[in-house]
């Protein structure tokens, strides 16, 4: 066993109202830059929908992440060797900036300063890239924002094609119209496509927290990262001639702070933690069949009370604080303990290190003519009528198991009956409507008990800060003193990036 | 440890040779700071032809590539001609004279030779003595211009070795995309003026470049009158506006074929998702409204 350290990733997708807070942080922080206006860091999705750039579920187009072949191998779907080195001055597969959108601003000092005239001063839209003014904005990031059930963007969603008329017509029908929100960063994988796409090497991941990065000293704008991301999170800087992506606020981490976009979540819909993986896994993991892909990552990550895993973590030179942060996360919890939390498109085979709690299926409950409340398709399984049926639900379980489980249903389909068994023992207890037996078959068909009924309750709905976010102590600033001495460093070389990034002048 | 014998003899033949090598370095030293002539008496003619002048220019022979430098020191006055002969790629940016004999002698530079003070002195003196000097090679056989093509597109090895003229000069008639760019085009500029003149200049090249490529594998009077009969017959004052054409048709054509291709390798590239995606959209929507 190859242990190591990875700083994980969990969204609570029920938890997330799409207020956009975490996206304003991030790029308050970190994409505020010119030539860094079009990207998003962080961005937050309405589903069904398009998403930002456009389409980029679609690898049909995109070519992004991994394909596997009849053998079993997998290769870059972008190109090989061959093919990379023909195509290495032309990219076929890159998004233009209208597959993103034109950043722009408006031109407030017009609000100061127009000649009078008849009609008051407005502020033109004007283009952040050419500075012209824009006199029609097309697209922005989140231009599908709520718009389920929108003929434009939710029926241009790719996750839809696995579905039946019948079943997209619902989607759309009148009253029965459904979104909810995915908030999408860097997924740090442990098979990452821009990595492996990199003609330069100039990507990375940290050895002692799995975050991938892009160096932008040895960077050549080659841009095949662009294409190599199945979720196109790195972007190219326009002004600077360097591709960047999502540092997971790596300085934040260094100094004990969760990232930005994780702090500032008004849902609380984040977590972060260790977890331990085994990566003399990874390529096996990556090559399953479809179907296998949840349960092949859930099997890489393991158990950090187990003693064999410390040992091999500690003969790999992980920490004992790192174990012990590992110990503590909530992501291995989500993930692998109460497994109900999954990753995002894993048929796109990069093993993504952020995960998703689905959310919820929404109710649709109306009076009946007795006044009586009811809950739409009363086939519930044996359950309550609190929850419509998977079966029958208004989100179908098709949608979520493309995106949460490489289409495999009955994954997502089991970390719903735990959900929904949470959801009736925390009634029962609280509102006492329901029936013990009720309560006992829901934890049966979740497959769960009280116990941990509990602690998913807890940690979903009272989770304090330092529940949520499990910062190891990655403490390179503290370690650096070991063979370095900050005060002598800082006299002999002083600070920042040693060597001057090149720019582009504009 | 067979030739355990050999080593006492042969340091004492190692030492001989050495002796011998010193005591012919001090003979050779001892001669030549006794009659070496003093650097202000250098000798006129053997410079010019050293020099290479007599690749161009001949005392009373003629004018070939340059004028014939008879008188030339009465023409000029001594200040003019020191110079001239100093820095003539100077004197030809600014001096009104040098500017004339420039377009009167088909534009073709005087090269600057590098001369010594005392060595330009000494030419100066030397045209101003009095004496002649014809070109450098005789005259030459009859000439074929089909031989000679081939000696310069390289159809045909040079006698001694040289490369071939495609390699770094261009002139017309030898295929639409011309030859080297390294020397000047041959058609227009105009060192091809006379077979004497041609013959003069290839028998001895005082320009640096041609100088050091020449001087060991110098060309046959045969393969002379062969190239200068070609050359003689492609070289013109000005390029006929068709060759000019043939050229941008090719370039052109050249373009496009490669536009072509990159459109076949990378046909399927991705040419934008959001408007397509919203043009299909809008487009389907209308059918369905139509019926």
């Amino acid at each position: 066993m190859d242990i190591r350290s990875h700083v994980s990733m969990v969204f609570h997708l029920d938890k997330c109202i799409g207020c956009h807070t975490c996206s304003v942080a991030c790029k308050n922080i970190w994409t505020d830059r010119k030539g860094t206006e079009y990207m998003w860091w962080n961005n937050v999705e309405t589903k069904p929908g398009t998403g930002y750039p456009t389409q980029w579920e679609d690898q049909d187009k995109y070519k992004g992440g991994w394909e596997r072949e009849e053998d079993g191998k997998i290769h870059l779907r972008l190109h090989g060797r061959k093919k990379g080195l023909s195509n290495i001055f032309f990219n076929p597969a890159l998004p233009t900036i209208d597959d993103y959108y034109e950043p722009w601003t408006y031109d407030y000092e017009n609000l100061f300063n127009a000649p009078e005239g008849d009609d008051q001063p407005t502020a033109r839209a004007v283009s952040m890239i050419t500075g012209k003014p824009m006199d029609t904005i097309e697209a922005g990031p989140n231009w599908d924002d709520d718009l389920g059930g929108s003929p434009l963007y939710a029926r241009n969603d790719v996750n839809l094609d696995d579905l039946t008329d019948d079943e997209r017509e619902q989607l759309n029908e009148l009253e029965r119209v459904v979104f909810f929100y995915l908030p999408r960063i860097c997924n740090h994988c442990l098979n990452p496509g821009c990595v492996a796409a990199c003609p330069a090497g100039a990507i990375y991941k940290r050895g002692e927290d799995g975050i991938v990065l892009i160096s932008q000293e040895k960077c050549r704008a080659w841009r095949m990262c662009i294409s190599g991301c199945p979720y196109k999170k790195t972007y190219y800087n326009w002004a600077s001639g360097k591709s960047e992506k999502c540092i997971l606020c790596y300085p934040r981490l260094e100094s004990g702070q969760p990232p930005a976009c994780f702090h500032s979540c008004v849902g609380r819909i984040r977590y972060l933690g260790v977890l331990l993986y085994d990566a003399d896994q990874i390529e096996k993991c990556a090559s399953v069949p479809d179907l296998e892909l949840v349960a092949a990552q859930r099997n890489m990550i393991q158990d950090p009370f187990d003693p064999e895993v410390i040992k091999c973590a500690k003969a790999n030179g992980i920490s004992d604080a790192m174990i012990a942060s590992a110990q503590n996360s909530p992501v291995y919890k989500f993930v692998k303990k109460w497994q109900i939390a999954l990753p995002l498109h894993a048929e796109f085979r990069t093993l993504p290190m952020l995960y998703y709690v689905p959310p919820m299926l929404p109710v649709l409950a109306k009076t009946d003519k007795d006044g009586k409340y009811d809950v739409a398709g009363l086939d519930n399984e044996g359950l309550p009528a609190m929850i419509s049926s998977l079966a029958k639900a208004r989100m179908p379980i098709k949608y979520m198991a493309r995106m949460f489980s490489a289409g495999n249903v009955k994954e997502v389909e089991d970390v719903y009956r735990k959900l929904i068994a949470v959801r009736i023992f925390k009634r029962a207890q609280k509102v006492k409507d329901y029936q013990q037996a009720e309560v006992d078959a829901a934890l049966a068909q979740g497959a769960t008990n009280p116990e941990e009924v509990e602690a998913i309750f807890r940690l979903t709905s009272l989770p304090t800060y330092e529940e949520r976010f499990v910062v190891p102590p990655l403490g390179r600033e503290v370690a650096v003193e070991a063979w370095e001495k900050p005060l002598e460093r800082k006299t002999e070389a002083g600070f920042g990036v040693r060597n001057k990034i090149a720019k582009r002048k504009f | 440890m067979i030739e355990h014998g050999k080593p006492s003899s042969h340091p004492r033949f190692f030492s001989f040779l050495l002796a011998l090598g010193i005591a012919l370095i001090f003979v050779a030293t001892l001669f030549s700071v006794a009659f070496a002539k003093p650097s202000a008496q250098v000798d006129g003619e053997a410079l010019f032809i050293a020099k290479g002048c007599n690749a161009c220019h001949t005392i009373g022979g003629g004018k070939l590539v340059g004028p014939d430098l008879q008188g030339v020191t009465e023409l000029r006055t001594n200040e003019w001609l020191t110079k001239w002969l100093t820095a003539p790629d100077q004197m030809l940016q600014t001096d009104p004279d040098a500017k004339a004999l420039l377009v009167e002698y088909n534009n073709v530079p005087m090269p600057n030779l590098g001369l010594k003070p005392e060595e330009v002195a000494a030419l100066i003196a030397y045209l101003g003595g009095g004496a002649t000097i014809s070109g450098a090679t005789a005259e030459l056989p009859a000439g074929d211009a089909t031989s000679g093509k081939a000696y310069f597109v390289g159809d045909k090895r040079f006698e001694n070795g040289g490369p071939h003229c495609i390699s770094c000069h261009s002139v017309a008639g030898i295929g639409s995309l011309g030859g080297g760019n390294l020397g000047p085009d041959l058609t227009t500029s105009g060192f091809v003026q006379s077979d004497a003149a041609f013959a003069s200049f290839m028998g001895a090249p005082s320009t640096q470049t041609m100088g050091a490529i020449w001087a060991n594998t110098p060309l046959t009077p045969q393969e002379q009158s062969d190239l200068y009969t070609f050359l003689s017959r492609a070289a013109v004052t000005k390029r006929e506006p068709s060759a000019l054409l043939q050229i941008a048709l090719l370039a052109i054509a050249g373009a496009a074929a490669l536009i072509a291709l990159a459109q076949v390798y990378w046909g399927k590239r991705l040419r934008g998702v959001r408007k397509p995606m919203i043009e299909q959209t809008l487009a389907a929507r209308k059918r369905i409204n139509a019926k």
